[in-house]
């Protein structure tokens, strides 16, 4: 998901940037005012093994592999101040070090994982481990969090992409959106078993009161929650506008295909995708993303039972 | 997973590589600039930024066979994200020109990125007046991959020596574990470096 | 002479419960060399960190640890840091900067030097450790004996009147070793040095303590202790090769 430079134009630059910014300026400047001298090196070290944990590759279908991203599994450790710092310094290190993810589009790689992945995320997180306040509610709170987060972080790129006219809504969104669903199950999962591992292991460091700021103070969630919600605005919104006009062409186009006798024969398959009508993906992609949800949730239930089996 | 190909060219000599931090940074970042406000046909543009890099790269004395193998890592992520701009109304020429531009970025971005220590981009962000905070954290956290890499490696290994399993479940499981436990190694490691810092004064 | 080092009844228990520490006593004179060894998880690491003020002392009410005959509290901790110079187990908990001048110069800086001293002072210290030119390497690129040499550096920097040192020789090859004995003997500074290499500690420290389960075992002459067999194996340690033929029935 880390845009390359060439890809965002001068009008997304400038906005993924500014947000990314001014994210940034508050999460480090809360964190200045309550970090503890100790943990300076432990905010450093926990940014260091989000990097590493982003190498470890795990195996899919065939050759290919995946790896997690960790934007909540940083913000459920160390609370979301230190975890938008965290992606951050992970994605500058990786532009600067690896050439991965561009120099320009560093502003929209942080908005997309540092930011919306980890504050979105930690709030899902909260509102359902505080719905069940048990260790396995933890879990289930953490896979439907990291689940979510993929997803949206994949919709902000996709919506980054589509305002700096590089691709079309109708295309860039279910590609993105639907891929992201898959890897999100992925990112969930490995998220859950990395928590329960050191839920097992070292317990007193996640129930120890950690005072990097856990919690969001009312005036960080009206901030966060403005650079959220303008970041939808800009980025997503405009074209999910379109979408009841897609429905509308949609029932058109069915009752238009039918008369569509006169058609060649073998039309490009290009042509196809660029008919005004084509919105069956987006909207099918919404839909497959609401009973994706309901899936996912659901079967973090069931991996939260089996990662902390019934104890008798 | 050996952690030297990371950085292995940044630190030899060369003219490219004696130059001041900023001035590489800043150079980099107009020459992307450029790259990306330049109109889709200004083929000649393309062509003159091209020779530049490959100028550039001459003179680093970086060898040609391992700055290409690390375009052709990249290349993939360019190549994935431009396919999405093939379905839409003249997507071929969007195509062709963001593959052309991307790829132009990236290469600057290489070039940078291995023409300059990562260390000396530290001390420019100081000198940039980055906030210090944000600047102490991405310096512990460069010092530490590396660490945390070999740290892995070992882990790894120990298991591989251990298990004859390939199952993929089994995998899956295995790494994850591997991630929990860097984890926790990454915090108690935490405590000592804080020790180590405080024991020179650092409060 | 007066007490560089003087530790009365020092107790120590991990947030775990360990009990490393239980009751430790002993004086040592400005200018001595002393030898702390002990089999693993005897509590020389935890006793070492105390000397420098990193683990509380003052929390129990008849315990004290006193360096040039101060008391360390919260407040004198900021000197005894400067007075007493640590070298740590593993060399990569202590080596947390991301290259080699940053390193050596992290102390002098706390302590408020001016940048053309820290200059003067890194360069002086990577001269003595034997890594002229290592300035601008990062610790990464690095090898073990490399690193350990670096760090003694970083401690050097600090112009410390104490040096604590522990496991100084691991990681180094016979020549580190050698060479490093020669730079210690060229300190002429209290030094403290925990090690299970023995050898060194014959040829370095005229005196050791033993330690084990948190308890002071024995204290005294180290070419005594050392030739003890019987002290010696009921604490997880050896007779070094080099007291050996000097006594071979023991
Ligand atoms: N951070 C810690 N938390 C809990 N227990 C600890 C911690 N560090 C050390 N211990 C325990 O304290 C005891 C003394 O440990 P210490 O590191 O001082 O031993 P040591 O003599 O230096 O051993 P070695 O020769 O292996 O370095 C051991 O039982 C160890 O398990
Ligand atoms: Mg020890």
């Amino acid at each position: 998901m880390h845009i390359p430079d060439g890809f965002l134009d001068t009008k997304t630059i400038v906005a993924t940037s500014i947000l990314s910014v001014s994210a940034l300026g508050i999460s480090l400047h809360r964190l200045k005012k309550q970090i503890l001298p100790h943990q300076i090196p432990l905010v450093g070290l926990a940014a260091a093994f989000v990097f590493v944990a982003q190498m470890l590759n795990f195996p899919v279908i065939g050759g290919t592999s995946g790896h997690i991203i960790g934007s909540v599994l940083a913000a459920v450790l160390l609370g979301p101040n230190a975890a938008i710092l965290i992606m951050t310094t992970v994605l500058v290190v990786q532009c600067f070090l690896f050439a991965d993810g561009g120099v320009l589009s560093l502003g929209a790689n942080i908005l997309n994982m540092g930011i919306i992945g980890t504050l979105v995320g930690y709030s899902i997180y909260r509102s359902l481990a505080r719905l069940i306040p048990t260790d396995r509610g933890r879990l289930v709170a953490i896979a439907f969090a990291s689940w979510c987060s993929t997803v949206l972080a994949s919709i902000f790129c996709a919506g980054e992409l589509v305002w700096s006219g590089i691709a079309s809504w109708q295309i860039a969104f279910p590609a993105m959106a639907n891929i992201h669903m898959l890897i999100g199950i992925g990112e969930a999962l490995i998220t859950t078993i990395v928590f329960t591992a050191i839920l097992k292991t070292k317990p007193e460091f996640l129930h120890q009161s950690f005072t990097v700021n856990l919690s969001l103070t009312s005036r960080e969630i009206i901030i966060y929650g403005a650079i959220v919600i303008m970041g939808l605005l800009i980025f997503v919104s405009p074209f999910i506008s379109e979408l009841p006009d897609g429905l509308e062409t949609v029932a058109h186009q069915i009752g238009f295909d039918r008369n569509a006798v006169g058609q060649p024969l073998f039309p490009s398959p290009l042509a196809d995708y660029q008919l005004p009508g084509m919105s069956i993906p987006a909207v099918a992609t919404i839909f497959v993303g609401f009973i994706g949800a309901v899936i996912v949730f659901g079967g973090s239930f069931l991996l939260a039972r089996f990662l902390i089996p019934n104890k008798k | 997973m050996r952690h030297d190909f990371i950085d292995r060219y940044s630190r030899i000599e060369s003219p490219v590589h004696q130059l001041s931090t900023g001035f590489k940074v800043s150079a980099a970042i107009i020459l992307i600039l450029c790259t990306i406000l330049l109109p889709i046909h200004s083929y000649g543009y393309f062509i003159l930024i091209s020779i530049c890099l490959i100028g550039v790269s001459i003179i680093s004395r970086i060898p040609a066979k391992y700055l290409l193998s690390r375009l052709i890592i990249l290349e993939p992520f360019v190549l994935g994200v431009s396919i999405l701009s093939l379905f839409q109304p003249k997507g071929e020429i969007i195509f062709v020109t963001i593959l052309v531009k991307s790829s132009i970025c990236l290469y600057t971005i290489i070039l940078l990125t291995n023409t300059t220590p990562f260390s000396k981009i530290l001390d420019w962000l100081k000198v940039i007046h980055i906030p210090s905070l944000f600047v102490t954290i991405l310096a512990l956290m460069y010092r530490y991959i590396f660490v945390l890499i070999d740290d892995a490696e070992r882990m790894e290994r120990a298991r591989a020596s251990r298990s004859f399993s390939t199952n993929k479940r089994q995998i899956w499981k295995i790494r994850a574990m591997m991630i929990g436990q860097i984890f926790i190694r990454s915090i108690e490691r935490a405590d000592r470096i804080y020790s180590a810092m405080r024991a020179r004064g650092w409060k | 002479m007066s007490s560089a080092i003087e530790v009365k009844n020092l107790q120590y228990e991990y947030h775990d419960g360990t009990k490393a520490l239980r009751g430790i006593s002993f004086n040592i004179a400005e200018g001595e060399c002393v030898g702390v060894i002990g089999p693993n998880g005897a509590g020389k690491s935890t006793l070492l960190l105390h000397l420098n003020g990193i683990l509380p002392a003052a929390s129990k009410v008849d315990q004290s640890v006193k360096v040039m005959g101060q008391e360390i509290t919260n407040e004198s901790r900021g000197i005894i840091h400067q007075m007493v110079g640590l070298l740590f187990q593993n060399p990569d908990d202590q080596l947390f900067c991301p290259t080699v001048f940053e390193d050596v110069a992290f102390g002098p800086q706390q302590f408020g030097k001016s940048p053309e001293d820290i200059n003067q002072i890194v360069f002086d210290a990577l001269e003595h450790v034997g890594l002229a030119g290592y300035e601008h390497r990062s610790p990464h690129h690095l090898s073990g004996g490399e690193k350990q040499r670096v760090c003694l550096a970083g401690v050097l920097a600090c112009k410390p009147k104490v040096l604590v040192l522990d496991e100084p020789t691991k990681d180094l090859d016979p020549r580190g070793k050698r060479e490093l004995k020669s730079l210690l003997q060229s300190i002429p500074s209290t030094k403290i040095i925990a090690s299970h290499d023995l050898e060194l500690i014959v040829e370095l420290c005229p005196r050791t303590i033993v330690l084990d389960k948190g308890e002071l075992i024995a204290d005294g002459f180290t070419v005594d202790l050392l030739r003890n067999g019987e002290l010696m194996l009921t604490h997880g340690l050896e007779i070094p090769h080099c007291l050996r033929h000097l006594h071979p029935h023991n």
